[in-house]
């Protein structure tokens, strides 16, 4: 039984892992790629790990993919062409790295099966939310707390990265889903294609914001 | 052999659960059309069956024998799939909610457990699956290939993942009271009191939160700019007709009931019917029964007051939530963990 649910979901996360690489539409990716993280998950369960498993569908399939699903449904990427030549040189790399993957794998299959340790008859309460924790907040509390200092330095470099270049006045705020306004609007000596987002009610305001306040610019 | 009794024990307890579940749907949705009707001083449909009660039958009815219109320009698989994503994962939740305590069946030693499956991280399930839920409505918002659908379909994921924050946080007071996220186990720890030991009591910021939250993340009136039908026609579903339209408007229910059912789960005592220990033994069938009917009312009294709140309050706008979700809920949230903690390490036998 464990073994046929076992095959049912590694073979769907190969497949889907097969399908991410392979799909050109890129929102098809995202989608395989999904599937591979909730047949992960499943895995998981099945190794006796079910914090792991919830943790893995909230953070990587309901929260990272999410974005990534957003960010190609924004961008709106067309299908790729095919047959570019670009980064054709990777194709080599890609084939020699994956050597070395399955070399590994293998390795460690071999090793696995010269130490046979029996399985313990009862399933073991490692993997349950209260040892985790335990665990993470006493013996782990280190690498628990830079990580979380890590992941801070991340917020503030995304942030930082994207106020940058002075493109928005300090007191802009940009909401999504507000109103983005071609710069030619408010401005007819600018660039047909200068895009900046500004949440404005009205041009008088977008140009304020923006900073353009000499009105013979304007007509 | 046993493995085999116990599938086929679990299918049955599957279908009877969402059997009920699904009917009291059923109901909800003809309840609000009379609840609204009764809030704006109209009648509602009453014509179908004595009063209406067959009404959600012919909407079923309509539903299945409507033409199935697919836009020409649709990325066809992904509008197929986006309808079932999102019922799936609005029925997938149901399982892990506790309906009752134990019961034994009459004349029989038969225990069964009125949950359909328990296990150490129930709660986190839920919200899991609940984050499946977006892309239900997402990959529907961009698969249309309609500008209408998707603006509402980004609107609705951008609104879900903002609110999903709010939520979930908004439940850690009760995970760090009960120190458990087995939702069976948190019902257990609120029996104490004669059945009142409710954690709303304990977590009334928290309750607020999350009650707020979960009308956003259902995606429901006040929040309801997925499918503002004065901007967006329909939202996200602007395309979809027939029975497609129609499991979208079952999800939305689902969640509605399942997002009740959490809260009636963490805050209101789950399945205690307070006093009830004082008459009946605990584990007899009649406890069970009463247990299991006092749960569904309590969910019932928060659908209710759903669509009191629809019947009630106008719509916000698109940059009101977001501020309201990043600005002032989440921070309270952060708040309510905060104090809850340090009223823990104050008085920890409480």
């Amino acid at each position: 039984m464990l073994a046929l649910l076992f095959i049912l979901f590694a073979g769907l996360a190969i497949g889907c892992g097969l399908a991410v690489v392979a799909q050109r539409n890129p929102l098809y990716s995202a989608i395989s790629l999904i599937g591979v993280f909730i047949s992960l998950a499943c895995l998981y369960v099945m190794l006796a790990a079910p914090f792991i498993a919830a943790v893995q569908v909230i953070v990587y399939a309901g929260a990272i993919m999410v974005l990534v699903v957003f960010v190609i449904m924004l961008l709106n990427v067309e299908q790729e062409e095919r047959g570019r030549p670009r980064l054709k040189f990777l194709v080599p790399v890609a084939v020699a790295l994956s050597a070395v993957l399955i070399a590994e794998v293998a390795f460690i299959l071999v090793s696995v099966q010269e130490f046979r340790v029996n399985p313990i008859a009862n399933p073991s309460d490692v993997g349950l939310t209260h040892s985790i924790g335990a665990q993470l907040f006493t013996r782990y509390l280190l690498p628990f707390e830079i990580t979380s200092i890590l992941l801070l330095m991340a917020i503030v470099g995304a942030m930082t990265l994207a106020r940058r270049g002075g493109l928005l006045s300090p007191n802009a705020r940009v909401i999504p889903g507000a109103q983005v306004l071609p710069m030619s609007l408010v401005d007819p000596h600018a660039e047909p294609d200068d895009l900046r987002p500004v949440e404005a009610e009205t041009s008088d305001e977008a140009a304020r914001v923006m900073g353009i306040t000499d009105q013979s610019k304007r007509d | 052999m046993d493995t085999a009794i116990d599938i086929v024990l679990k299918l049955i307890a599957i279908t009877v659960a969402f059997t009920v579940v699904l009917l009291i749907v059923a109901y909800t949705v003809l309840a609000e059309r009379r609840v609204l009707g009764f809030i704006q001083g109209r009648l509602g449909p009453n014509r179908v069956g004595y009063g209406g009660v067959l009404q959600p039958f012919a909407d079923l009815l309509k539903f299945i024998l409507k033409e199935d219109i697919v836009p020409d320009k649709s990325t066809r698989f992904i509008y197929f799939l986006a309808p079932v994503i999102a019922t799936m994962a609005a029925l997938m939740t149901m399982i892990v909610y506790p309906f009752g305590p134990d019961i034994t069946i009459p004349f029989t030693n038969i225990t069964i457990p009125l949950t359909i499956a328990r296990f150490d991280v129930g709660l986190l399930y839920v919200l899991g699956i609940t984050s499946i839920g977006v892309y239900g409505i997402a990959l529907a918002g961009w698969s249309s290939n309609n500008k209408y659908s998707l603006m509402g379909g980004l609107r609705a994921s951008a609104q879900m993942i903002s609110y999903e924050l709010a939520l979930g946080l908004s439940l850690i007071g009760v995970i760090m009271i009960a120190g458990t996220l087995d939702l069976g186990q948190i019902v257990e720890n609120q029996s104490a009191w004669h059945g009142l030991r409710w954690y709303i009591i304990f977590q009334p910021l928290g309750f607020i939160i999350y009650l707020i939250a979960a009308i956003a993340e259902t995606n429901r009136v006040p929040f309801d700019l997925p499918e503002a039908e004065t901007e967006l026609v329909a939202g996200f579903h602007t395309e979809y007709s027939a029975m497609k339209f129609a499991l979208f408007f079952l999800a939305e229910y689902i969640n509605m009931f399942t997002v009740s059912m959490l809260a009636t789960t963490l805050f209101f005592g789950g399945w205690n019917v307070p006093f009830i220990d004082a008459f009946l033994a605990r584990g007899s069938f009649l406890y069970g029964l009463i247990s299991a009917i006092g749960f569904i009312v309590k969910v019932c009294v928060f659908l209710f007051f759903y669509i009191w709140i629809r019947g009630t309050l106008p719509r916000f706008r698109f940059d009101q939530l977001m501020n309201f979700g990043w600005k002032f809920l989440l921070p309270l949230a952060l708040f309510n963990i905060f104090l809850t903690a340090t009223l823990i390490y104050l008085f920890p036998n409480l």
